[in-house]
């Protein structure tokens, strides 16, 4: 009844009518005012905020390929490794479907990297945008689980060693563990069972689950609205008139134009990878993978695609002797740390029986399994990003020194580890993946502590450049 | 007031300008991802022309090729059979080949048998109509379908008729002849169908 | 900070560390060089494709190569007469290993696994190894199951080794080599007294073939190229389209900007 009595959009004539027919039984008008024309997004959007979009955009690109690609290729053992080169030579331009898949891969990796670090340099994360922060990790976890899926699918070497790698990540769990690797595969060992079970994950279960959270992505960001390079919130304050936040621009036309031109940019560096370095001299496509998988034969040298080195090494980091020297102790530190925090004597007790327990974990039980955990947590970790800065501003630029000299630590460990991960192990290297690993860690950890006591300046009232 | 023109005339274009440029983009784009859903070339190689050997094949005996996927039919008519042929002209719809001229039949076999060679009928069996392939009645004499049979071929599909030169019955739910696929003659007893000899 | 700077030396050092056990002759190969991939063409047909096929590539796909269909036909089909069929061997894989021991993998796509440079110096470094079964190793591909196919072209080689005080003379030496080489780094221990640790191996030719060792490069070259094409026989045309597609989008780059700019006038 009440869409009934809807006003008529605008003018007269036939295109108008259409839109007031269409308008009177579905929120069309609504839904562009709500999210384009009257999402106030904040005017000092920097070179950082173009990756969300452009995040976005590679999603596309990867499922409109990806629906080209399943018309010819084969989840068949036997047939896999062939149909993909099928694809590349027989098909009517289908190498350039192909590339463009397999570079959209690496391309979707960095832009997701980007615009977390984003996050991270603004302190997009921080009250209230806990819940799009969590969805976004979400999203993160989502596309690593399709990439892996998805590079077993050409049934090249590394693909193969690489599945195998990583479910038997899965047998260092305790009890249940092995028994769920081999359900995990579906065999023994990976193999064609493993192969069409990947391929359904791959092109259907998690894209619906991926294309499901960025829907609620978008839905938190528009509820809370953006965040921006000054950390400073553009609700608060509003012109008296008309109720909109005097730093904030419609995102159409103004972001639309914007990461419009910043989509061109990505083609350009998309398409000169596509067309003149398609695998991005072994990083992007691995050369091993051009050998078809042989279950007998590992090769030389395996390492996991560049998205996956920095979690791949903090993998192999972990040693027996790691675990002893490095993990226990910090352990231990890190309760005496809480306990010396924390006010409460129950949490306390708390705190003293974790370490314990964890303690005698870490005495008892394999490094696999540790390795297998640190992994995880490495991952996990980002989840709780919200509750661990404690600092009182939120951007990058009001915030103290302790936190710019971490953060910059942080991201100079993430490429040394990402960088060993592609190289063989020799023992220096283990050693600085172990210093890189405990950075790492170190910077989440102790992150309460020192965004809290850090001299940071005072944040500006309203947004500052442009 | 006429500097906001000014402003809005060049924002216009410059929308028009980079709206069709896109458009353009996108659309061309969009042309290999269409393309690709055509033949590969495997499916080409699959479907190049093949070599029949007729040299064992009786009067009266019909043989079968694959061609495309398709099946062709090479039926090596008796002399009662073409006498047939002449007698169902009053039968069937097109007696002389014309419709469809270029794509049903070839100039060569636009004649009364249908054929270069009046004994070899070289078709594709396929029925015009839905695509089901006819069933050999290659003998005449009474049918349920026709009581007066000349011999052809019947569609067990949607019941359409067709003579010993693959032409249509009239007032069948077939439209048009079975199609004569290009085809020629290596030697008289090999023959190569799928290609015309004007390109080899 | 200085922990930083530490952990940078560190990862630079570490890459400087990596070591590469045989310096592979980087492979003078043009796949825009008609003639030389034409030539490659035939020895790939005439040598490697008895034992080895390349099965996802169709004999058709050679006419890319400036090859009529009556050329490929006449010169270039043994195992099979229709133009339309992939480079098949007749060899199973299973007889294959009763017979070699191991199946020669398929070489479709084996320059993308390699890369051209390694096949340009494997096809270049077999020497005589009467320790070996086929009589034959490489430096390249140590036990290598595949025999020298190509000898009665390439004469025959040995192996060679001489010692060295240090890394740089014997780099030194090695740098002037012609085919592959490698040094082998003794501990102290295993050296003998006078302390040469770096042993130099490099293959020498004992008796000549029917090609001099520059024909034979070139050979090599040619067949290699053309494996290299092989592998990816749009990469010509996959360059001419990115070209294309490049200036496209520097117009929608200029067109975008200058909107992005025009609308971005109204924002103070």
């Amino acid at each position: 009844m009440a869409a009934a009595e809807k006003q008529a959009v605008t003018g007269a004539g036939p295109f108008n009518d259409l839109l007031t027919w269409i308008d009177q039984r579905f929120p069309l008008m609504e839904t562009w005012r709500k999210h384009l024309t009257e999402y106030y997004a904040p005017k000092n959007f920097n070179f950082w905020y173009y990756f969300g979009s452009l995040a976005l955009f590679v999603l596309v690109i990867q499922i409109v390929t990806g629906i080209f690609l399943t018309m010819n290729y084969k989840p068949d053992a036997a047939q896999a490794f062939a149909s993909v080169e099928y694809i590349m030579r027989e098909v009517p331009w289908g190498w350039w479907i192909r590339y463009m898949h397999s570079t959209g891969a690496s391309l979707f990796f960095i832009c997701v990297y980007l615009h977390m670090f984003r996050a991270m340099l603004y302190g997009s994360y921080r009250r209230p945008r806990e819940l799009l922060w969590i969805f976004g990790v979400l999203i993160f976890l989502c596309l690593m689980a399709e990439a892996f899926f998805g590079y077993l699918l050409p049934w090249g070497q590394m693909s193969y060693w690489g599945a195998q790698v990583i479910v038997n990540l899965f047998d260092a769990i305790p009890v249940i563990g092995p028994d769920l690797a081999i359900w995990i595969r579906g065999d023994f060992v990976v193999s064609d069972a493993t192969l069409n079970r990947f391929f359904a994950y791959h092109v259907i279960a998690v894209p619906l689950a991926l294309l499901a959270l960025v829907v609620a992505h978008l839905l938190a960001l528009h509820e809370v609205g953006s965040s921006n390079p000054d950390g400073v919130e553009i609700k608060n304050v509003k012109d008296p008139k008309t109720g909109r936040p005097l730093d904030g621009i419609p995102f159409h036309p103004y972001y639309t134009v914007k990461d419009t031109f910043g989509v061109v940019v990505f083609l350009i560096v998309f398409s000169m990878v596509v067309f003149f370095a398609p695998d991005a001299g072994g990083y992007f496509l691995e050369h091993n993978n051009f050998i078809p998988a042989d279950p007998l034969k590992t090769p030389a040298h395996i390492a996991p695609v560049w998205y996956f080195t920095p979690y791949y090494s903090i993998l192999r980091a972990t040693t027996d002797d790691f675990v002893l020297w490095v993990l226990a102790p910090g352990v231990v530190a890190f309760a005496l740390l809480l306990i010396w925090s924390m006010k409460k004597n129950s949490t306390r007790m708390t705190v003293g029986v974790t370490a314990i327990v964890l303690l005698a974990g870490l005495l008892n039980l394999d490094a696999k399994v540790w390795g297998v955990v640190l992994m995880a947590t490495s991952v996990m970790i980002f989840f709780f990003l919200p509750w661990l800065d404690r600092s009182p501003v939120k951007s990058i630029r009001y915030k103290g020194p302790i936190t710019k000299t971490a953060l910059t630590l942080f991201v100079i460990v993430f490429f040394v580890l990402g960088y060993l991960g592609t190289e063989s192990v020799t023992e220096g290297r283990t050693l600085a993946a172990q210093i890189g690993t405990a950075v790492y860690f170190l910077f989440f950890f102790l992150m309460p502590w020192y965004s809290k006591i850090d001299k940071c300046l005072p944040e500006p009232e309203r947004v500052t450049s442009k | 007031m006429s500097d906001q023109s000014q402003v809005n005339r060049s924002r216009r274009s410059l929308v028009i300008a980079s709206a069709c440029a896109g458009g353009a983009a996108a659309v061309a784009t969009s042309v290999p991802f269409a393309a690709s859903m055509l033949p590969s070339e495997r499916a080409e190689a699959l479907g190049a022309p093949v070599e029949a050997d007729i040299g064992q094949l009786n009067p009266g005996e019909k043989m079968t090729v694959e061609w495309r996927g398709q099946p062709v039919w090479i039926l090596h008519r008796t002399k009662e059979m073409l006498e047939e042929i002449e007698r169902t002209d009053g039968k069937v719809a097109d007696p002389k080949s014309e419709r469809k001229k270029g794509e049903l039949t070839p100039e060569y076999a636009r004649n009364e048998y249908r054929s270069i060679k009046p004994e070899y009928l070289v078709v594709v069996g396929i029925c015009s109509h839905l695509g089901c392939s006819p069933q050999d009645r290659l003998k005449p004499g009474p049918e349920a379908f026709e009581s007066q049979w000349t011999g052809g071929f019947y569609c067990p599909c949607h019941g359409s008729l067709f003579d010993l030169a693959g032409r249509v019955y009239k007032n069948k739910p077939a439209p048009d002849n079975l199609k004569v696929p290009p085809y020629t003659y290596l030697s008289d007893t090999r023959i190569l169908i799928g290609e015309d000899k004007k390109k080899a | 900070m200085k922990a930083l700077v530490v952990l940078l030396a560190l990862a630079a050092q570490l890459a400087l560390a990596a070591e590469e056990p045989v310096r592979l002759d980087s492979a003078p190969i043009d796949p825009r060089d008609v003639a030389s991939l034409q030539t490659g063409a035939r020895s790939f047909v005439n040598y490697c494709l008895n034992c080895h096929s390349a099965g996802m590539m169709r004999y058709h796909k050679l006419l890319d190569l400036g090859l009529t269909e009556q050329q490929v036909k006449e010169n270039l089909l043994f195992t099979t007469d229709k133009i339309g069929e992939l480079m098949n061997v007749a060899m199973t894989r299973k007889d294959a290993k009763e017979w070699l021991g191991t199946a020669p993998p398929d070489l479709s796509v084996i320059a993308r696994a390699r890369g051209p440079d390694w096949l340009y110096t494997y096809m270049r470094s077999f020497y005589r190894d009467p320790e070996s079964a086929t009589g034959w190793n490489n430096m390249v591909f140590e036990h290598v199951a595949m025999p020298h196919v190509l000898w009665t072209l390439s004469g025959q080689q040995v192996q060679e080794e001489r010692k060295f005080k240090n890394m740089e003379q014997a780099e030194a030496v090695g740098r002037q080599q012609k085919n592959a080489w490698k040094i082998d780094v003794l501990t102290p221990d295993q050296a003998g007294k006078d302390g040469e640790r770096f042993i130099l191996k490099t293959i020498r030719t004992e008796t000549a073939g029917s090609l001099s060792q520059i024909e034979y490069d070139i050979m090599v070259r040619d067949l290699v190229n053309f494996m290299t094409w092989m592998s990816e026989p749009n990469q010509i045309t996959r360059k001419q389209v990115g070209y294309v597609v490049m200036l496209v989008l520097l117009v929608l780059l200029v067109l975008t900007y200058l909107l992005y700019k025009e609308f971005w006038k109204d924002v103070h």
